[in-house]
């Protein structure tokens, strides 16, 4: 009986192994045997890697599947690997990638805002050329520094505070056409609740700030009273999700909390919600509706997010969500595929991002390597 | 306690025998033993003086609603620590139970749904969902418990190693036909009126269902440690698993019922979770096990093993969410917030385990 | 001549809650030296050296070492100012190397960091030379026997220049020859002059090896005299200081039919070696022998708790598979554990919890639930019976004296309603009035028709309270005498059969 357990699970443990390694070389192979063969034969010798933060973000699993469709229409030869959130273990994946013969990495790095971790990047790659994308390489300009320091760089991604920012511009002009109707207790001034995602994300601080500030100056300009948050006390002026996770029920255990102090009966109702994404939206939104809001003909409690995920778009045609901002994951797969074709026909990168063309796209202001694809406000009209 | 007053009579007069020195010995040991509870409430009343709406019915019904959400998971945490175990995987079971049930009871016609074939959130359907949530939960936590017991595995190594296989099949489950990682949403309002809706109205706060659910199932728990066998093998196996061995107790059955006990628990908290929260992502569940194995260990079960009450268990869960209405009403920083969780963790272990250390 | 006071120990007193395990004694130890520390089991020998080591704290009294007062707070400490014991039951990390083992807590460096390896294997083997033991510096503790492990720990504490050395019970795991060894060495000790207090019950070897006596009993210092004036009769009255008849209670017991009958028992994984006896009714019988003879073997083997590889066990005629200790307890066996603390009780749960837990079928109610009452009224019944000295039922039982948790092990078998009883060493840490009590309760089950099989190593015990005693020898049964017509002697030669 021992022995037969034991050799099970010895059994169990060589398939573990083994199922590991032809799922790498399924998708390396498939577009070199079949499609890749007779398609553009110019890149049978280029091996693109792509390192994923993680696994489960939300936003990133569209991007990640829009890219792997157009790569294998190109008949380019990739691999995924997910860092699990780990960025010593992202480091450890591209140096073997580059040991395995990888010739152009795509990376999604961990820690954001720290140039420590793509000057490392850059360091084992040598002469490849690295795309990083979406989560950015360095905050105030020293990511400029980075990419223009190694020619064989360059960076895709979104303006991090442009979501903050038009957030802020959508609940500024949302709240100028419905000042009245939002100020509940009709005081003149309208408070606000925020969720932030987690805390020492390049992102999610921007977010945090850009939303409030723009929204005021937009309110200023219109001869209206700037937003006021909630809590007197908090002066940090947001609640954050303490796992980090940017999760539905972290928002949405702060909000029925504050109900407790802030209600309609008490006059200081919260009358708009800000998140940092359409999870932590959803979860506001849930707690709005226990309290009878939000939902049918009753008052709407304007909530904001940001991604546009399929639930928040959901969410806004039904009318419980007033605003989000949308990442566009096909248009990020997009130009990250079109630069690596450009690469693979051994463009540089700056040229590569030139020949990027789609009015989504613009190349930073500050810097000729990095690549900005908009965002855009969405709220389901 | 057979006869609390005589019990309280006879310590009193016990007192009264004692010199001077020993009477402040038990004074001191007497305060420090309910340092915590001392805390608390020092922690409430100050609470009370900076914010008038702390102790009102509404800030009470929110306390029982929480409570409600984070006890299951902790009842079932309890017995694996009771085993001197531990169990990590909990909050990813959370997750892919979270994940199944939110897929079994979408909206019919929901633009999203991931299966359309699935049949209308009928009462009936819920009762399966429910069924399928407690076999999945209790699916894992028997492999956690059969690895534990058969091999003599800690229980860390084993939920540890269950926490990532869940997380992968997690990942697995909302990769399933095109749904790429995004949240399942657009839950049906069956389950939600099921799970969330308005069982009564405490104050102006609405009580949903699943506080009654959470009632249920401590009574069942109770039961369970006190009443059965199974409950009185699992403490004796606690405190002592070669003497439980000797007296006749299948520590085997034993260890492997109590984690699959504890996974069918996880199960339940995943099938309220979503409803909770409004929708379920990959991420859901992540490091719940740590508020849980946190309230239990504040609420006096013992890593050392072969003790724990139910009534614990609840007041650990009761004192951590009092800290989090209490702070965010304070409007506390995030930072100091972290701070002051860690402290009471840690302030409770040492206490509780001040109680076991042998004095020479 | 005399010789220098090495080390002076007075007025020693350690009380634990309700026992006082030392009551003002006193010891010294000359330098060049071998005094001999003799005592029944629980006489306070061991709990003597454990306050001169700083494991326990002692009450009251002083210990001086040349003179100097010291109060040593760990075993390490005792050991840096020249202070050693060698154990009887090694502490020793065996999946390390000899001198791994030996330089733990010391390792000479390199430049202060690195670990001089090359330095320990040549002081290692300097030592071994000089006590003329032959064990290769490398080798990994847990692949050597018992008794070179012992040497290395003799080494050890020679290593440290240590000017006393505590022998605590150092040959009952040795062969003849090794303690040949062993008598050498300690010889070469005291020639240098270094103080040995040599802790051990076999008289014959006291009487070799030692130069000084210091008898103890229930606690207290009895006599301490040269050993060439004690004659062996005489230590033996000094130890025991009363009547023997008094020590036990009266034999009423009638042996009825032959009741159980183990056959050829042969252990899977330990030494025991074709063990067959019989039992009856109501009658006492004694397992014999020496520490690891399999005593505790045999009774954890015929209860299913060890893996046997042939053998039978048959009650009343009826074959009893007994491969688990579930299914010897529906069969109507008990076991009572030698270890009470690592395999009895249930520390941290109460009494009632402790008594109840192997007979929970009888409080259950309509196939679900567990009845409190009857388990209340079981656990009271049995309080009372045994006369346990407790507060109340929720006691922990961690909190009573090793009598009383004894006694509540005791209900606990009883309450399964057993026909044949297995205690292993029943009395084992018990207070010497308790121990009355105990044997009173063996008798009176044997005097209801249960078959008790008890394990000692107190044979004074096994005299008093047995009516057949089988001496087990190296895993083998070696005879079997009947207590009315045997002596020590004779049990201590069959117990010297097979080793």
């Amino acid at each position: 009986m021992k022995k037969i357990i034991a050799l099970l699970l010895a059994l169990v443990m060589v398939l573990a192994f083994a199922a590991c390694a032809p799922a790498d070389n399924d998708e390396t192979a498939a577009p070199d045997g079949s499609q890749g063969a007779e398609g553009t034969q110019g890149n049978s010798d280029l091996k693109v890697s792509v390192f994923w933060y993680d696994e489960s973000d939300v936003y990133l699993s569209s991007v990640r599947s829009e890219l792997n469709e157009q790569l294998d229409a190109l008949g380019i030869a990739y691999d995924d690997q997910y860092a699990g959130k780990d960025q010593a273990r992202q480091l450890d994946q591209v140096r073997s990638a580059i040991t395995g013969g990888s010739n152009l990495l795509v990376v999604n790095v961990v820690t954001s805002g720290s140039t420590d971790v793509a000057e490392q990047i850059l360091e084992a790659a040598g002469d490849i050329p690295v795309v990083f994308f979406n989560r950015s390489i360095g905050n105030d300009g020293q990511d400029v520094t980075v990419l223009n320091e190694h020619a064989n760089s360059c960076f895709i991604g979104t303006d991090a505070p442009e979501a903050g920012h038009l957030q802020g511009q959508m609940i500024g002009e949302y709240l100028v056409d419905h000042y009245d109707e939002v100020d509940m207790n009709g005081d003149g001034v309208i408070t606000y609740a925020m969720f932030k995602g987690e805390e020492g994300n390049a992102e999610a601080i921007y977010r945090t700030q850009y939303a409030v500030e723009d929204a005021d100056k937009v309110l200023t300009e219109a001869g209206k009273k700037p937003l006021q948050y909630f809590d007197p006390n908090n002066t940090d002026k947001y609640q954050v999700d303490q796992g980090g996770a940017w999760s539905a029920a972290a928002a949405k255990e702060y909000m029925d909390t504050n109900f407790v102090t802030y209600n309609e009966a008490s006059g200081n109702m919260i009358e708009l919600v800000i998140c940092n994404n359409d999870g932590m939206a959803e979860g506001a939104i849930a707690s709005l509706q226990g309290q009878g809001y939000n939902t049918g003909d009753a008052h709407v409690v304007p909530v904001f997010g940001v991604d546009a995920t399929e639930n928040a778009i959901a969410l806004i045609a039904d009318g419980a969500m007033t605003g989000t901002v949308k990442q566009d994951a096909e248009g990020m797969a997009k130009a990250i595929a079109g630069t690596i074709g450009a690469l693979a026909e051994g463009k540089t990168p700056v040229d590569a991002l030139a020949a990027q063309d789609d009015p989504r796209f613009s190349i930073a202001t500050d810097c000729a390597s990095k690549l900005y694809v908009a965002y855009a406000p969405y709220t389901g009209e | 306690m057979g006869n609390p007053v005589a019990n309280l009579r006879r310590r009193a007069d016990e007192f009264k025998t004692l010199g001077p020195k020993d009477k402040r010995r038990r004074v001191v040991d007497g305060i420090l033993n309910n340092a915590l509870y001392i805390l608390m409430l020092i922690f409430i009343i100050y609470t009370a003086t900076q914010n008038e709406n702390f102790l009102t019915i509404d800030s009470f019904a929110t306390l029982l609603i929480q409570v409600a959400a984070y006890l299951p998971m902790a009842l079932g945490i309890g017995g694996c620590i009771v085993l001197t175990g531990t169990d990590l995987s909990a909050g990813r079971i959370q997750g892919l139970t979270a994940a199944v049930a939110a897929v079994f009871l979408q909206k019919t016609g929901y633009a999203n749904r991931m299966f359309e074939s699935m049949p209308d959130a009928t009462i009936g359907w819920i009762f399966v969902t429910i069924m399928v949530a407690l076999l999945i939960g209790a699916i894992v936590g028997l492999v956690n418990g059969f690895f534990v017991a058969k091999f003599s595995l800690h229980p860390f190594i084993v939920t540890l190693s269950t926490q990532l296989i869940t997380y992968g099949i997690i990942l697995w489950f909302f990769a399933l036909n095109g749904n790429n990682g995004q949240p399942i949403s657009g839950l049906s309002d069956a389950y939600k009126s099921f799970v969330g809706g308005t069982m009564f109205k405490l104050g102006k706060t609405n009580i949903p269902w699943y506080v009654l659910y959470a009632v249920i199932l401590t009574v069942i728990m109770w039961f369970v440690w006190n009443k059965t066998t199974f409950g009185k093998n699992m403490f004796a196996v606690g405190s002592n698993a070669e003497a439980a061995k000797v007296s006749g107790v299948n520590v085997f059955l034993t260890t492997m019922l109590v984690h699959t006990l504890a996974g069918a628990l996880y199960g339940y908290s995943g099938f309220i979770e979503g409803v909770r929260s409004g929708s379920v992502a990959a991420g859901t569940g992540l490091n719940a096990e740590c508020d849980a194995i946190a309230a239990c260990v504040i609420g006096g079960v013992s890593f050392v093993g072969g003790t724990g009450k139910i009534s614990g268990i609840i007041l650990g869960v009761v004192i951590l969410r009092i800290i989090f209405i209490a702070l965010t009403m304070l409007g506390v920083s995030s930072s100091s917030l972290y701070i002051i969780k860690g402290a009471i963790i840690l302030c409770a272990c040492a206490l509780d385990m001040r109680k076991y250390m042998v004095k020479k | 001549m005399p010789k220098d006071v090495l080390l002076r120990m007075v007025d020693i007193t350690k009380t634990f809650p309700g026992v006082k395990a030392l009551d003002h004694v006193s010891l010294e130890v000359k330098a060049g030296t071998v005094h001999a520390l003799m005592g029944e089991n629980g006489a306070g020998k061991s709990t003597l050296m454990k306050c001169l080591f700083g494991i326990y704290n002692k009450d009251e009294g002083h210990i001086y070492l040349e003179g100097k007062e010291v109060n040593f707070k760990s075993s390490k400490e005792a050991l840096d100012n020249g202070v050693a014991m060698v154990h009887q039951e090694l502490n020793q990390a065996l999946k390390r190397s000899v001198m791994d083992n030996i330089w733990l807590g010391r390792y000479p460096k390199t430049l202060g960091v690195a670990v001089n390896e090359k330095k320990m294997y040549k002081d290692t083997k300097a030592v071994f030379d000089e006590l003329g033991i032959d064990v290769d510096p490398k080798r990994i503790m847990s692949t050597m026997p018992v008794s070179q492990r012992q040497m290395v720990e003799i080494a050890k504490a020679v290593s440290y220049n240590s000017k006393v050395i505590v022998f605590d019970e150092p040959t009952s795991s040795l062969t003849e020859e090794e303690v040949e060894h062993l008598f050498q060495i300690i010889n070469m000790l005291r020639d240098r002059g270094v103080g040995i207090i040599y802790i051990s019950h076999k008289m014959a070897e006291i009487k070799r090896i030692s130069d000084e006596i210091t008898v103890m009993r229930d606690g207290t210092w009895v006599a301490t005299r040269p050993a060439a004036e004690l004659e062996m009769a005489e230590i033996i009255k000094l130890m025991v200081g009363r009547e023997l008849t008094n020590q036990f209670p009266p034999k009423t017991n009638k042996p009825g039919d032959v009741y159980l009958k183990v056959e050829g028992i042969t252990g899977m994984y330990n030494q025991l070696k074709d063990v067959s006896f019989v039992a009856r009714r109501g009658e006492i019988l004694g397992l014999a022998g020496l520490d690891s003879s399999g005593r505790t073997e045999t009774l954890e083997s015929i209860f299913g708790v060890r893996t046997r590889k042939e053998g039978t066990i048959t009650l009343d005629g009826k074959l009893c598979k007994n491969r688990n200790a579930g299914e010897s307890i529906k069969n109507g066996f008990a076991l009572l554990t030698e270890e009470r603390r690592a395999t009895g009780i249930f520390g941290v749960l109460n009494i009632r919890d402790n008594t109840v837990i192997s007979s929970l079928k009888r409080h259950k109610r309509l196939g679900l639930y567990l009845s409190s009452k009857s388990q209340k009224k079981d656990t009271q019944y049995y309080i009372d019976a045994l006369r346990t000295k407790t507060p109340t039922q929720e006691t922990k039982i961690r909190s009573l004296s090793g009598g009383n948790q004894q006694k509540v092990i005791i209900a606990r078998w009883l309450l399964t309603e057993p026909e044949v009883l297995l205690l292993d060493e029943p009395t084992r840490g018990i207070d010497v009035g308790a121990k009355y009590e105990i044997y009173q309760l063996i008798l009176d089950l044997a005097l209801s028709g249960k078959t008790v099989i008890m394990v000692s190593s107190e044979m004074p015990e096994l005299l008093g309270v047995c009516d057949r005693i089988v001496v087990m020898s190296g895993g083998r049964v070696a005879g079997e005498v009947d207590t009315a017509h045997t002596s020590q002697e004779e049990i201590m030669t069959l117990a010297a059969k097979y080793v």
